[in-house]
């Protein structure tokens, strides 16, 4: 029995858990749905002892006990199966098994591979995985990697006298149907050794696979079923909680878009991500782009911007051709892009509210003299009164400033480039609730603009809410375009058949 | 699990597995040894090939050290200062204590001398979190300066002792120290392959935090893997005084060029987690025969640095696997 | 630099000069002579060359890369001056600062174009640099002869007792500080040492900053080699390699961080002054010059330690 009590974990003064309480039974499989950001993967860390709360406690069959590493957490019976692999490529299956685990082969101060190869064959014959144990774990697909996970964290069984509980982190993402298919009958079969606890953004899949379901929202557990009592749409009410409050994303500011074409994608193609995307974006719109995780969404975004080359297909920006080969090119063109990762992409974290102002155009900082410090902050200070930026001063490093308002800061970047084509890549990460309203907001003064505007939201709820017209992504091509005027929000079930 | 069909698997495997791009190396140096072989008439002899054989042993037994690192992804530049270190050691211990005992005495002084030094870089390094290559290059300078101090400034003869054995008596019609190289390359591959250290080097170069989030004990290995990498440049320099016969603090210049040259161009990725101590042996015969045959055409010998300063940036840019989105500072 | 300021960086940022401070203090009391404007003057001109070596360092540095080849190119360019000032006179100096910046350019793009890691990039150029000066000079110092000496006046000579070589080092200061203070390498420069992803995504042409700071440290590097050779009046081909060291820890005495982002060259001529004033000491107290080099190890990865932001830094190579 695993017991979380009352859990609670902050980022940077955002909470992400609010006192979350969850239960684990031995032979159990729970599953755990909720929106982007409702704390799903924070639970999840926490409970794999990769991060530690910052109040409430983790209870092991009645114990209260301290994660502090991935370690104790084994020791534990506990065992992450990550989303992002955890396999070292370099090394063979067999290696990566036993890492950290190999002194039980060593005979006379060498490794036993005869030893090291049966021990790993047995692991690997729980998951029903058929490979040589002596490949590197690079040369396996993305599921044979995820058996070989699995296996590694069944193999616990054999060192902790205790019954384990294997979490797993949105295990199907990268997973095709059959595949999907063997992972759940495999967890079936293995009940017997272990509980589990399985997160998706698939609530058919979850209802499927669970005995017992959590719905998270807003960083703490909204309800608690058995999977034999709700649908998949009762799910998705709890996860989204409220019903459609329109004038949460200021929906009466929608005005019809321009016609002038801003962005137009025709047979835009990537190998291996997305294949034949064509669209227009106009002046004064907001294009929302849903799909799941390896929809290729992302993908689409970072070749718009000119970090990666698309395969097929081109582009247009105000009637021009655009290839771009680096987001300077992109740049230049008077696109702007608002990353997901604020920290690493989005902000020189330690440079100061007016450097980051003018990263993108230096020039409006410059004399004939060269870079001017007072022209610099008179620019930033005018921007900080403009969206209103909490700061003690344009000379503040933005790693002091709050999500919300870094988020700010890489608008007023973008603003000051004069972007004319806006990418936001998931713009209310991380980002306060109340702040959240500030940055919507400022997307409707972008549109009044005539600034085009192509979202990758956090939530389909914010999609809808904030963009003129839905496109689906699936598998790497549109699969739907539905419009979604003021007033005429299509249900967000109409998007997710589209989506899965 | 039935055998049988685990082994024709496996022989399959053999053939579709063979790593055609590490084999890289053995064809640049075939193709060097060929076309050597034409232009060169004097290239192709035994006494040539025992030239060949004779200076690659130092080189090898250094490539070995720092192999042992760079497949950590780390780097260490204190070859040069750890040899100095070692070899004014081993002088000083020699003509204190002349004769067979005294020689086996320098000799292990040496490797001490070496290993303590790889040791503290190690500690250093994960203790303080400074990159490798800033430490190793600190270290460097205080080894010269140590051993610069321990002579004085002055070389040291030891132009009659006993551990002139390695360089002098030959076996097979090769020196011992050629042999003495070749066993530290064999040991240590089996440290390599067969050790619980030796998978570990190839865990922290493929992935650190993974490896330390599995249980591997990162910083030990690191640690370790510095202090043998240390004790290879010790026996480095004990086999350079032994060629030698003088034991000063420049005794290692130029050999830190020499040693990367051969790992990189060997096939070990300055990245971590790939190669090993069989291709850096190749590498050090191709840069010993590259600047063997430079010789023999007439090649100026300054400009043989500047050759193998060209060969480290190609052997770097050809493996280095440029899709990659990955920063490289 | 008041971008940078917070409380807690601004005590960091105040320690190197707090130490070249306290060290000044210590000897001036310890050797009597040694606050008179002569010896203060001594100090500066001795430090000039070690100066304007760190000095282009220090851009490689401030974006978080290294070059370990900038002593090769000093040495290069005192081999060349050396080489044609007898045929060429005067234009023996612009040659040799156009060959800094040629090798400082190559080892950029080797670097930034093939991916290489800039610290074997730059040894490995070193390698190739050093190699080609041995050839050119054949191993030999090549010695400026009595006729060619009015040549180095602008850095060999004085004018009323000022040194001609302490203004050519500010003029570099000068030039230095206005690239970074004034010009958009400056701050793209600290932008890519801070967080290249970032500077990137802003639409920075990265790469090319990258490959401008090195030919920056190449035409430095053969400033300082130049200024070496007419102190010498010789250019060796391997005059400037004891400098390697002494350069690194100047720039990091002074507090750019190894891993950049931070610093520029006002605080190398902090650092610079600091390594040169406890050299100076060391050889009052009779610390003998091998010990110097034990202990210049030892404060390089000492400063190496203190600079960088560990916290920051997941996993160290």
């Amino acid at each position: 029995m695993l017991t979380a009590e009352n859990l609670r974990k902050s980022y940077a003064g955002v909470e992400a858990l609010r006192g979350v309480s969850f239960e684990v039974r031995p032979g159990e499989v729970v599953g755990l749905v909720g929106e982007n950001g409702a704390g799903k993967s924070t639970l999840m860390r926490l409970l794999a002892g990769t991060q530690r709360p910052s109040g409430g406690r983790i209870l092991r069959d009645g114990q209260p006990v301290s994660l502090a590493s991935p370690r104790d957490a084994n020791a534990m019976g506990i065992a992450m199966v990550f989303q992002e692999q955890s396999l070292i490529l370099n090394l063979s299956v067999a290696e990566n098994l036993f890492l950290g685990q190999d002194g039980e082969f060593v005979r006379h101060g060498l490794i036993d591979r005869r030893a090291l190869r049966r021990a790993a064959l047995h692991q690997l014959a729980k998951v029903g995985l058929d490979i040589d144990p002596d490949r590197r774990a690079g040369e396996l697909s993305f599921a044979q990697r995820q058996m070989v996970e699995l296996a590694k964290a069944l193999a616990l069984e054999d060192r902790v006298d205790r019954d384990l509980v294997i979490l797993l982190d949105e295990p199907t993402s990268v997973l095709e149907q059959a595949e999907i298919d063997l992972l759940f009958s495999r967890v079936r079969d293995l009940q017997s050794r272990a509980s589990f606890v399985f997160v998706s953004h698939r609530l058919d899949e979850v209802l499927a696979i669970s005995d017992r379901v959590y719905v998270m929202r807003d960083g703490a557990v909204v309800a608690e079923a058995p999977a034999s009592a709700v649908t998949p749409a009762d799910l998705h009410q709890m996860m989204v909680g409220r019903g459609v409050r329109t004038e949460y994303y200021l929906e009466s500011r929608q005005e019809p878009p321009r016609s002038d074409v801003a962005l137009a994608v025709r047979g835009l193609g990537q190998q291996g991500a997305f294949r034949d995307v064509s669209f227009d974006l106009h002046r004064g719109e907001v294009l929302g782009l849903a799909g799941v995780i390896g929809s290729g969404r992302e993908a689409l975004i970072r070749v718009l911007f000119g970090f990666e080359r698309p395969d097929a297909g081109g582009m247009e920006v105000e009637g021009q051709a655009y290839a771009p080969r680096s987001p300077a090119d992109a740049v230049a063109r008077g696109l702007g892009f608002v990353p997901s990762e604020r920290r690493t992409e989005g902000l020189v974290m330690t440079l100061s509210l007016g450097a980051n102002i003018t990263l993108a155009r230096i020039r409006e900082a410059m004399t004939p003299w060269g870079l001017s410090r007072s022209k610099e902050q008179a620019l930033a200070r005018d921007w900080i009164s403009r969206l209103g930026i909490r700061t003690p001063s344009a000379d503040t490093p933005c790693r002091n400033l709050s999500g919300g308002n870094q988020q700010k800061v890489v608008l007023a970047k973008w603003r000051t480039a004069g972007s004319r084509v806006l990418i936001l890549d998931h713009p209310t990460r991380g980002v306060d609730v109340g702040a959240k309203e500030e940055v919507f907001r400022l997307i409707r003064d972008l549109c009044d603009e005539g600034v085009a505007i192509l979202l990758v939201a956090d939530t389909l709820e914010e999609t809808i809410g904030l963009s003129h017209r839905v496109l689906v992504m699936r598998d790497g091509a549109i699969s739907a375009e539905l419009p979604a005027p003021a007033g005429g929000k299509p249900e967000q079930v109409r998007i997710v058949e589209h989506m899965v | 699990m039935t055998t049988t069909a685990g082994k024709g698997r496996a022989s399959a495997r053999l053939w579709t597995s063979v790593p055609w791009r590490a084999l890289a190396p053995v064809v640049v140096l075939a193709a060097l040894c060929i076309a050597l072989g034409l232009a060169a008439d004097n290239f192709a002899t035994a006494g040539n090939f025992a030239r060949i054989a004779t200076s690659a042993a130092v080189p090898a037994v250094l490539a070995t050290g720092v192999t042992l690192v760079i497949l950590m992804g780390g780097i260490d530049l204190s070859v040069e200062g750890a040899m100095a270190v070692a070899a004014v050691v081993a002088a000083l211990v020699l003509v204190a204590a002349p004769g067979a005992l005294g020689a086996v005495a320098a000799a292990f002084a040496a490797l001490a001398a070496g290993a303590a030094l790889g040791a503290v870089s190690g500690a250093i390094h994960v203790g303080l979190r400074a990159p490798s290559f800033m430490v190793t290059l600190g270290t460097w300078f205080i080894g010269l300066g140590l051993a610069v101090w321990l002579v004085g400034g002055g070389t040291v003869s030891v132009r009659d002792s006993e551990l002139r054995v390695l360089a002098l008596v030959r076996l097979g019609g090769l020196p011992l120290s050629v042999w003495v190289a070749l066993g530290t390359v064999l040991i240590a591959w089996v440290l390599q392959s067969r050790t619980r250290l030796g998978r570990a080097l190839f865990a922290v170069g493929g992935g650190e935090d993974l490896a330390a989030q599995s249980g591997v004990p990162v910083g030990r290995v690191k640690v370790a893997a510095f202090a043998l990498a240390g004790l290879c440049y010790g026996l480095g320099a004990v086999l350079a005084v032994a060629q030698l016969g003088q034991g000063n603090a420049e005794i290692g210049t130029g050999r830190l060029f020499a040693a990367v040259s051969a790992a990189v161009v060997g096939g070990t990725s300055l990245l971590g987690g790939h190669g090993g101590v069989l291709h850096s042996l190749v590498g050090v015969l191709v840069v010993v025969v590259l600047s063997n045959g430079m010789i023999l055409l007439g090649v100026p010998p300054y400009l043989q640095q500047a050759v193998q300063g060209l060969l480290i940036i190609i052997a770097v840019a050809v493996s280095l696997d440029r899709r990659g989105q990955g920063l490289v500072k | 630099m008041i971008t940078l300021a917070a409380p807690g960086p601004r005590l960091r940022a105040a320690l190197p000069m707090l130490v070249l401070a306290g060290l000044m203090a210590a000897l001036g009391l310890a050797v009597p002579g040694f606050a008179s404007p002569a010896t203060l003057l001594l100090v500066l001109a001795d430090t000039a060359t070690l100066f304007v070596l760190a000095a282009g360092l220090s851009f490689v540095i401030v974006i978080g890369s290294i070059d370990l080849g900038v002593t090769a190119t000093a040495s290069l360019a005192g081999v060349v001056t050396a080489l044609l000032l007898p045929g060429w006179g005067g234009w023996a100096f612009p040659v040799a600062l156009a060959a800094g910046l040629l090798a400082g350019t190559v080892t950029g793009l080797v670097h930034v174009g093939l991916r290489v890691p800039s610290f074997i990039a730059s040894l490995a150029a070193g390698g190739v640099v050093g190699g080609l000066t041995l050839w050119l000079s054949d191993a030999q110092a090549v010695t400026i002869g009595q006729t060619d000496r009015p040549w180095l006046d602008w850095v060999a000579g004085e004018t009323a007792g000022l040194p001609h070589i302490i203004v050519v080092a500010a003029g570099a200061l000068l030039l230095g500080w206005g690239l970074q203070r004034l010009t958009p390498l400056g701050r793209f420069g600290l932008a890519i040492g801070a967080s290249e992803p970032a500077t990137v995504a802003s639409g920075v042409r990265v790469a090319r900053y990258k490959v401008l700071a090195f030919a920056l440290s190449g035409l430095f590097a053969a400033l300082a080699g130049i200024m070496l050779a007419a102190r010498l009046t010789s250019g060796s081909p391997t005059g400037a390699s004891e400098l390697l060291l002494p350069s690194i820890a100047a720039v990091i005495v002074g507090g750019t961080a190894i891993t950049g982002g931070t610093g520029g060259v006002a605080r190398t001529a902090v650092g610079a002054l600091t390594v040169s004033v406890a050299r100076l000491g060391m050889t009052f107290l009779g610390v003998d010059a091998f010990a110097q080099q034990i202990l210049f190890g030892v404060v390089l990865i000492a400063a190496v330690a203190i600079t960088t932001d560990r916290a920051s830094v997941v996993v160290t190579k």
